[in-house]
Formats: structure tokens, sequence, C-alpha cells
């Protein structure tokens, strides 16, 4: 109803307007106006009474002198001549002597938005600004900012500017809060409000006097100050101290973040900080207001990427109570799955499979991946549960859990015995393409443990015709040819029919491709096929890829309090256009180097692993499983058969060097964490002959070299020196990509 | 700062608009208020589409489309979106839509759609006060009072432009000079809701209190007031002198979690000496919030006990025994105990209330107008069921409580409220005070 017939209504309201007799009943006129505004919120084209508006904007009824001028601010920029008629009034009205008058009608004026509006703005700012009453003031405090909007890239007023800093001394405090957000626009070219000593202790002593929006901004602001003494830094800290309790979670979070920048030097104060916010936290956790406990979720979470026992002892709090929104229980799942640890973890597992049978999908599916999560750590119990929960038959869970069981298996290596024992029978439960891969895969890499998986793949190749995802049928190409490769007999004759349907009668291209692919490959010979086919198993050192180990709060303190943590470090750096350098904590090695060098082996070290198998035939043993007492038993007990020292430039990016030792089969016992003095490094390997060779890696950053100790269990020379030399083309290599 | 700030009904419908920035894009404003035609492709109604009218539950709160993040907060069947391009604080964004909502509720009271078609032109006068260039200015419904002429027909007279300007001037916020009452008064209400989640074997899982403390100040003058409880750090410190008072009021004592004050509390005070001293504003107030965790009185224990009888009948018994002293009546009982989705029919004996099956909820309703304290009642329902090929097992959802108590759950008990006006002729014992204690339940839980 209200798009349509806009013009009949228009008219009528324009007649209405000029109406001698409703122009002189004030009550009938306001009526009036206030329909053309309902209209006007209702997406109606109103411009059409404009004129007759700009009339009604000279009256002394204020509540009509507002109404007019909503409308005129809203339609001014379509009616820009028309608009400068109603300037007159505003001018006149600036100089009321009512102060509310005088603020509305600056306002107003500055809200216009339109071409060469500014000539007539500037004298009323300026007056504004040294009005006795502080509601002009404030409004034209924010009003320069408008100006400068509306000029656009013109040159900063060097004057306004220097009004502006010294109003940041006015006695009302909203005025000076509007000043830092009006500078703040005003200088974003020159890198916003310079906050000086002065200004920073000013701006201190006003803090208690201002409203929880003002002290939530301040507090944003004295982000940039830097104090000059160690002194100075902690008296503001003492001076700030009571924020960290305030009744506003914004002022809390404000507060904290501050505490956090200013007290970056001093991690015993940033973490005697978290512990003191801890308490407002968990309040702000189990509020009422939905909203806010989201929020308040969203920074534990990254609170406790780098404190992950932080809130241990309070695990019960993020407990889900049913009649939760769903927002809030994932991100509860979320928290739990990262706070968990050795006391709370039977308690935590048993909350969660509660969760896994509810009656969300989503989030029973949520729970169980969380559940998967913390199989990394505490992989028998989790997997015991993941068992269970197939036992229950239902398609939804049974999809997530193989899924989980997929991730888990190439992660820990150790529970494939398991989940092999519980894979048979999930086949009639899965529905849904991501749940078919997962199995498939799992059946062609781990088949020679399944006893029944030809048969499971079998049911797949006679229903091929009837699958509607292509992923599913390229999975089961290749799936087929590796449990061919195992188990030859049973195989041989339904991936001959599966090759044949793919090549002969598959519409979708990438399939078709893939099965010429498989089918030419399997010409050359079953020996190529092996090279190609059999690659690693699994690969635990990826699980430190997912969930890199702590952060150091240094890392995250500049995204504290805002929309990074609600939306995830990676959903954000999409978002905000001017991704990366800003919003890269400094610490924090380059991520995206690091995907590529753990997918697409980088060029250097591609030499190392072809020079591999004709260097003295060393042939180092993949996976090798050490525990750290065996190593420190060893090491202990043996003599040192070789030391080197080699040049080293830089930090020590561990997760890179891991990486890369990974590549040649040389294992990580253990390393300092980063950044410590003198840093060392644990290593170990073993050649197909059974030989051990354990390392130490030494690093003084004094010296820049690296030292490297080499103990073998048997003494052999030519053995000896060429894994002293793969072990030195690695860390040459890392050595020169840092430097 | 917020860019702009939509208010829409449950059909998506844009009830109220205002835009105070350009970057949230002009074409949200122009199709918003304009053309018809460009409005299906504006961010607002991107909004509208993925959220109000999403088919899945609400991922977060805080939405992002086109770049530009969306805030959300529902009100019954309202939806409140602050608009906004920058990276802003979320706390903050969200505590400013309570406000606001805070604000709206105490001009027209309840926020539904009705109400706020019919308070439009308040709503935007309130929304040019409260935000300009969206950035938050003043939101004290009090002090905001002096600045919304919803039926100011007249210009102001004499008297109320002076009371503007001592306001914009004067060092409170919150208070205004010159308030004058011939009675003076005071009504404290401490309002508690009790959250519970207990295992089906009576263990309690996590419980706790979250209170807030109310007041209502008919005071003239500028008075000093002083509030206390019995917090166990205050009474401690007081009972150090003599030592079996103490023993005595150490009982009744109780340890807070945290707390929060309103800002017209001294902090500074608080922090040292535990007192909570302050200048009130004028009229309805949230003197302080609280949390504990310890020590809290359940005012019911449900205890269930459900048994399947075959695959078609399922039999439930619920018994609720009532926590508090014989003397206080708790009022409005409900217990909500949910129905599996394949019930046919309910038979339900309870001896006390009426208890009801509700089909189209999946639970039985269970509804006792009073109750006294250590009383028990129970009821028992066969639930028969239609036999069903669906293998998914019933996940039961927890039985849930209603309850209102006539007293904290906490423990929390006001000791006093002192009031000083020394400017005025009036003592403390002449303001007529009022003390009440609420306890609601919250989410109150017990698992079967």
């Amino acid at each position: 109803m209200p798009y349509l017939g806009s013009e009949d209504l228009v008219k009528e309201l324009k007649k209405a307007l000029c109406n001698p007799h409703i122009q002189a009943d004030r009550l009938r006129y306001r009526n009036v106006i206030q329909r053309v505004i309902r209209h006007m919120t209702q997406g109606l084209d109103m411009s059409g009474v404009f004129m007759e508006m700009v009339k009604a904007s000279a009256t002394v009824d204020i509540v009509q002198k507002k109404l007019v001028y909503l409308y005129m601010c809203t339609y001014a920029p379509l009616k820009p001549d028309l608009a400068l008629l109603a300037i007159n009034t505003l001018c006149k009205d600036c100089s009321d002597p009512n102060p509310m008058v005088r603020g509305l009608a600056l306002r107003s004026m500055c809200s216009l938005r339109m071409p060469g509006v500014q000539e007539y703005i500037q004298q009323p700012i300026l007056n504004g600004l040294r009005d006795k009453a502080s509601y002009v003031r404030r409004v034209a405090v924010l009003g320069c900012a408008k100006m400068h909007n509306l000029h656009g890239d013109s040159e900063v007023d060097g004057a306004l500017v220097n009004e502006l800093y010294s109003l940041l001394r006015d006695q009302d405090p909203i005025v000076v809060v509007n000043c830092l957000r009006s500078l703040e626009e005003i200088l974003k070219q020159e890198g916003g409000v310079v906050i000086n000593k002065p200004i920073a202790h000013h701006l201190l002593n006003r803090m208690s006097k201002l409203d929880q929006w003002g002290q939530a901004e301040v507090l944003n602001f004295l982000l940039r100050y830097q104090p000059r003494s160690e002194e100075e830094l902690f008296d503001i800290l003492n001076l700030l101290d009571s924020f960290l309790k305030s009744s506003s979670p914004s002022v809390v979070m404000g507060a904290t973040k501050l505490f956090l920048i200013l007290a970056k030097k001093f991690p015993h104060v940033q973490t005697d900080v978290l512990v003191r916010v801890k308490g407002p936290l968990l309040a702000a956790c189990s509020s009422e207001s939905r909203e806010l406990c989201f929020a308040a979720l969203c920074h534990v979470r990254q609170i406790l990427h780098s404190l992950p026992g932080h809130f241990s002892s309070h695990y019960k709090k993020f407990f889900c109570s049913y009649s939760e929104p769903h927002y809030i229980k994932l991100q509860k799942v979320e928290v739990l799955c990262e706070l968990v640890n050795d006391e709370n973890v039977q308690q935590v597992l048993e909350e969660l499979r509660g969760y896994c049978t509810d009656v969300s999908a989503d989030f029973s599916q949520a729970a169980i991946f969380a559940i998967g999560g913390i199989a990394r750590t505490y992989t028998d119990q989790c997997v015991q549960i993941l068992t269970e929960l197939l036992g229950l038959r239902q398609e939804h869970i049974t999809t997530v859990v193989v899924q989980t069981f997929r991730d888990l298996v190439w992660l820990c290596p150790q529970c494939t015995e398991a989940v092999c024992q519980a894979l048979p029978g999930c086949e009639e439960n899965i529905q849904d393409s991501e749940g078919k891969q997962a199995l498939i895969w799992l059946l062609g890499v781990h088949g020679e443990r399944i006893p029944n998986a030809p048969y499971v793949l079998e049911d797949f190749v006679e229903n091929v015709k009837s699958e509607t995802f292509p992923a599913v049928k390229m999975e089961l190409l290749t799936a087929l040819l590796r449990l061919f490769l195992s188990r030859p007999a049973e195989c041989q004759d339904m991936l001959g029919r599966l090759l044949y349907y793919c090549i002969e009668e598959e519409k979708d291209m990438a399939v078709r491709d893939r099965g010429l692919f498989y089918y030419r490959l399997l010409l050359v010979g079953i020996d190529e096929v092996k090279r190609i086919l059999c690659s690693p198993k699994s690969d635990p050192s990826l699980g430190l890829l997912e969930d890199p180990a702590e952060r150091p709060v240094n890392s995250w303190a500049s995204d504290f309090n805002t929309l990074v943590p609600v939306y995830g470090r990676a959903r954000w750096a999409t978002i905000s256009k001017c991704q990366g350098a800003k919003h890269h904590g400094p610490e924090l090695p380059n991520t995206a180097s690091f995907a590529t060098s753990g997918t697409l082996i980088p060029e250097e070290n591609k030499e190392t692993i072809q020079e591999l198998p004709d260097s003295g035939a060393l042939m180092l043993v993949p996976n090798l499983q050490l525990t750290a007492e065996y190593f420190e038993k060893t090491w202990l007990s043996l003599k040192v058969a070789h030391q080197q020292v080699l040049p080293w430039q830089g930090a020590v990016h561990a997760d890179t060097l891991q990486m890369a030792l990974q590549v040649v089969n040389i294992q990580t016992i253990a390393m300092s964490r980063a950044g410590a003095r003198p840093w060392k490094a644990y290593l170990s390997a073993q050649d197909d002959t059974g030989c051990l060779f354990l390392t130490e890696l030494l690093l003084e950053p004094e010296n820049s070299e690296i030292q490297i100790t080499v103990k073998q269990n048997e003494a052999r020379m030519e053995t000896l020196n060429s894994f002293i030399s793969v072990l030195e083309t690695v860390i040459g290599t890392i050595g020169n990509i840092k430097s | 700062m917020i860019g702009g700030l939509f208010i829409y009904n449950h059909k998506g419908e844009v009830l109220i608009s205002r835009v105070y920035r350009d970057d949230i894009g002009s074409q949200i404003a122009d199709s918003a208020l304009f053309s018809s035609s460009s409005l299906r492709h504006s961010p607002v109604d991107a909004f509208r589409v993925n959220v109000i009218h999403a088919r899945q539950q609400v991922r977060s709160p805080v939405t992002n489309i086109a770049r530009t993040s969306f805030f959300h907060v529902k009100r019954s069947n309202i939806w409140l979106a602050a608009v906004t391009k920058q990276n802003v604080n979320a706390a903050m964004v969200f505590e400013f839509l309570y406000k606001m909502c805070d604000v709206m509720a105490a001009y027209f009271g309840k926020i539904s759609e009705e109400n706020i078609k019919n308070n439009f032109v308040l709503i935007y006068e309130l929304l040019d006060e409260i935000l300009d260039f969206g950035y938050p200015q003043n939101s004290e419904t009090g002090a905001l009072k002096t600045f919304i002429t919803q039926q100011g027909i007249k210009s102001q007279t004499k008297e109320e432009q002076s009371q503007i300007t001592s306001q914009v001037t004067g060092q409170i916020g919150w208070r205004r000079e010159g308030i004058k009452y011939r009675r003076n008064e005071l009504f404290l209400d401490v309002l508690e809701s009790v959250n519970l989640l207990m295992s089906p074997q009576g263990q309690v899982l996590s419980a706790h209190v979250s209170g807030r403390v109310v007041m209502k100040s008919y005071l003239s003058g500028m008075p000093e007031c002083k509030f206390g409880m019995n917090d166990k750090i205050v009474i401690e410190k007081q009972g150090k002198g003599t030592a079996d008072e103490t023993s005595k009021s150490g009982k009744q004592s109780i340890a807070i979690d945290d707390c929060t004050f309103h800002q017209c509390v001294r902090l500074s005070k608080f922090d040292s000496e535990r007192s909570i001293s302050f200048i009130p504003p004028d009229g309805e107030f949230e003197l302080m919030r609280y949390r504990t965790t310890k020590d809290i009185i359940l005012p019911f224990r449900v205890i269930p006990l459900v048994r399947e009888v075959g695959r078609t009948k399922l039999e439930v018994k619920v018994v609720i025994k009532s926590n508090f002293k014989p003397s206080l009546l708790a009022q409005k009982i409900e217990v909500r105990i949910p129905t599996p989705l394949n019930t046919s029919g309910v038979q339900v004996i309870c001896m006390k209330g009426k208890a009801k099956y509700k089909a189209s909820e999946n639970a039985i309703v269970w509804k006792i107008k009073r109750m006294a304290g250590m009383k028990e009642s129970q009821i028992s329902a066969e639930i028969e069921l239609l036999p069903t090929n669906d293998k998914k097992k019933w996940a039961r959802p927890p039985i849930s409580m209603n309850f209102e108590v006539p007293f904290a759950p906490s423990g929390l008990k006001v000791r006093y409220l002192k009031v000083f006006e020394p400017k005025l002729n009036y003592s403390d014992h002449d303001v007529i005070k009022w003390v009440r204690y609420i306890g609601r339940s919250g989410i109150y839980e017990t698992r079967c």
C-alpha cells in the first residue's frame, strides 16, 4: 500500500499543508507534517512537498521545527536549490535566545549534505564553538567534523584545529569527547588527533566525570599515548585501575585493552590484568543480555589462545543451557574445547557428549567437531565417545563422526587401529557428500586393516551411476586404486568396472579426466602407481599448523575490543579492505608463507629431497616415533660423535624449521620457546639399518651461529657424514631464508 | 561510531531508519527512503533476507553483509539494528542498543510494533539527541527529559530554559538541581534471578544468582546516600573487634563474586572501605548489579522420574520440593515437562494446581498459583506414543521451571540505607523507605 499511488498522496498532503485553516491550527498542522514524515520513513518519495515544508519551518513551535528539520536533512541532497531557501530560517534560529533551538538549528544545518552549504555554515559553527551553552558547543564541535566531511579532501583549517584543541579543556565532558572525535576525523590524513603528555594527563583526570560512552572512547584514544617513563606508566595504570571494574562492559574491555598495550613490555602485568578482568568477563558471559554475552565469549576465546589454563577452573560456567540462543551455544562449545585440561577433561567430554544428541543438527555437529578437536590431546577417551555415537545410527551424527575420524587419523596416527574397528557398518547411515568422501578416503588409505573395505567400496561402485556428487566419484577412484595396491585380488574386477564407467559414461569432465589419468598411470606400471599414490598416511606435524601453540598476548592485544575477535582474524582480513600489515602482530610468523611451504615444499627444500637417495645411500625412516624419555636416556648414555658450528642470523622460526626437518624425515623431540636465549632443540632420526642419530641444536644469538652436536648409537662414519650433510643443507636453507 | 540505526518489524519492514553517516553506503539511505525498486539491492534489504528471513537459527548477532557490519538486538518481535563500516567495539554498540531500548521503554513502555509506530516522532527526536554524527551523546533518561518535547506545544517557559542551562553546565550529569518533593520517599527493590542446571541425579552442575538493586528515589535537593548490605568482606572487617558477632552474623553474610555500580557510586570509596555512597539520580535507576555463586538457596528441587514402558508408552513422575521458610509463599509456579514429538495422548494426575498437555509446545505445563515453603507436590503423567519407524532416540530436553519468591536466593539483605542532605531541613528519619525482595527464576533447568 505505501509504495503505490504516492502521487495522489503527495498532492493531498500538499493541499493540506497550504490550507490556511490548517496552518492556523497548530495541532492539525503538526499532524499533517507528521504524516509526511511517516510516509517518508516507509519509503515513499515525499520530496514533492519540499517547498511547503520549508515554509512550515518558520514557526515558534519547537516540535514542528524538529519535524521539519528532520525532513529537510533527508531531502536536501535532492533539492539543493530549494534547500537554500531554508538556510535563512536556520541561520536566524542559530541566534535564537533558547539554547535548544540554537543547537537544533546548527545540527540540522550541518547535516544538510548538499554542495555549497559550507559557506553558510562556517560562521554559525565558529559562533557555536564559543556559545555559552554547552549543548550548543557539543553540536558545533561535531559540526566541524561534518563540515570537513562535506569538503572531502580539502585541506585542514589550522585555526579551527587549534580552536578544537583548546576546547579539550572545556568543562562539559561531552564537549571534550566530541572534540577528540572531531579532531580524529579532521586529522585523519595526518594520523588522527595527537595525544601528548598534557592532553593525556588532562583526559586521565577527567575520566571519572565522563559517561560510559565517553570513557570507552577516551580509553581508546589513550592507546596512542606513549608514557615517557616506567614510573609514569604505572601511575597511569593505577589511576585507571577502577575502570577494570566498571559497570559497563565496554569500558571494562576498553580498559583491559589499554592495560595490555601499555604494559607491552611487562608480561607479568598483562597476566595480572587478565586475571583481574576474569570476574567481569565471566559475569558478562553469564549475563542475560545475549548479544553482549556473545561478544564477551568471543574475547574469552581470544584470551584462551594465549593462556589456555585461564578459565579452566570455571569450565562449568560455559556449559550450555537448553534455552540459550544458537550462537551462544556454538561459542560456548568452542570455549569448552579450548580450556580442557587433565582435571576437567572427563566432565567436559561428558557434557559435550550430551550436546551431540541435541535436537538441533547444527549444534550436535559442532559438539562432535569439538570432541574431535579435544581428541588431538586426549585421543583414547574421545575416540571411545565418538565410537559410541556411531551406535546411535543417526545420519547427521554418523557423517560428522566419520569426518572427524578422517582428520584425526591424519593428525594422531596412534588412533588408527581404534578408528578402523569402529568403521564397519557406518556406510548405511551416510547420505551426504562430505560424509561419503570421508568414509571412502578412510577405506582407501587404511583399507588393509578393515576387513570389509572392498565390499563397502563395491557397493559404492555399483551405485556410482546414481551418485550425484562428482567429488564423491573422484574420491572413490583414488580410494579404490589405493586399495587395489594393498588388496589387488579383491579389487581388480571392480576397479576395471569403475574405470570403464568413468571413462566411457561419466559426463563430468573432472571425473573423466581423473579416470583417464589413473588408467594411463596403470599402463605405465605398478611401481609408478605406488610412487604416486602411496603418500604418507598421517602427518602429526600438521597439528601444529592447525592450531599454532600459545600465541603471545602482544600478538592480539591490538585487536582486543574490536571486531576482529568477533569475526575471527581470517574473516576480518577479507572484510577490511586494508588487510595485511596493520592486523598482523609483529611477533607472529607470516602464516601465508607457511601455508605454501606446507603444501608445496619451497624450491630449496625440493632439491634436498631429490639429493637424498644418492647422498651416500642414507635412507631415513619416516614416522619415527621416539618418546622424550627414551631420547633423554639414550642421549645421556652416548658420546658425542660430531660437533660443528654453522652460521645463523636472526631469530628461529620454530615451525618453519620443524616443517623443513619433517620433510627430510628428521623428527623434532623438543624445542625451546621462540625467543628463548639460548635457544635449543633436540632432534632424532633413524636410517633403514636401525642406526639412530640424536642431535642437539644450540643457538646463541650474540655469536650469530648455531652449534650442532650429533650422537650416534652405532659408530659408522659414512652414514654420519651423509646425515650431517642433510642437516647442513636444511639449516643452511632455513638460515638463508631468514637473512 | 554508528553509521545508521534501523528498526524492523518481524516481517522485515523498516519502521524507523536514521542514517548518520554516508559511509554506510548512500544506497542504504536512498533505497530505504526513496525508491522501492533499488531497495532490493541495498544492504538493509540484505539484512532482512539474510537474518530476519533466514531459515536457520541466527548464527551471530553481528552479521557482515557487503563489508558492512549489522549489530542486531531482538526485543519481542522487533529487530533493532545498528549499522557501521568501521572497526568498532562490539560491546559498546550492543550496550548502546540496550540503552536505546531502555530509553524507549521509559518513554512509552513495551517495545512493540504498535508502540513504535505510534511514537515514531518521539523516536526520531530521541535518536537525534542520543546520537550525533554516529557518536553517542547524552543517554540518561532523566537528563534527556529536558530536551525531548513530545507534548511541548508552547515554546518553553523561562523556568524550563534556565533548567536546560543548569543541566548542561552542571557538574553531575545524572541529577539536576532544585528537585523538590513534599514527601521524601525511596523504594529499594532487590531483584534476583536464580539460574540452575541440575543433573538427573540431583547434582548441581552450575548455579548462579544474578541480582540487581533497583532504587526509586523521590528525594529533595542533592542528598548523599549510603547503602549497606550483608557483604561478607564488610562484615568480617567490622566483626574483627567483637569476635562473637562475627560468628553470629558470619552465617548470614554472603560472598559476592563481582559487582558493578551505577555511575553515581563513588568507586574509590568502595575500593578502599567497601562502602557504597552516592548521590542518586531522580526517579528509577539501577544502583548495582551483582553475581553470586556460593551458598545459593535453591528455592525448588525438581526430582524427575521417566520410565519407558514398551515402545508406545512413557511414565513420567515429577516431584517438586520447596526449600524455604514455611511462612513464605512462592507464586506463579510453572513446571514445563517436555514430551516426545510423537505423543498421541497424555493423562495427567496432579495433587495441586492445574496441569495441561500442550501439543503445540510439546510439553506438559503444570501451573501452581501459590506454594508455601517446605512443602512438596507431585505430578504423574502417562504419555502414549505413536509408534514410529524413526530410529532417532528422543533427546530428552530438560524440565524447566518458573517461579517467583519473596526473598533473595543469594541471601542478600539490605542492612541500611541512610540519607543525608545537609542543605535542606530533612533528616534520615523523615525519609520513608520501602524495601522489597523478589527472587525469580532465570534459566532453571533439571535434566531428566
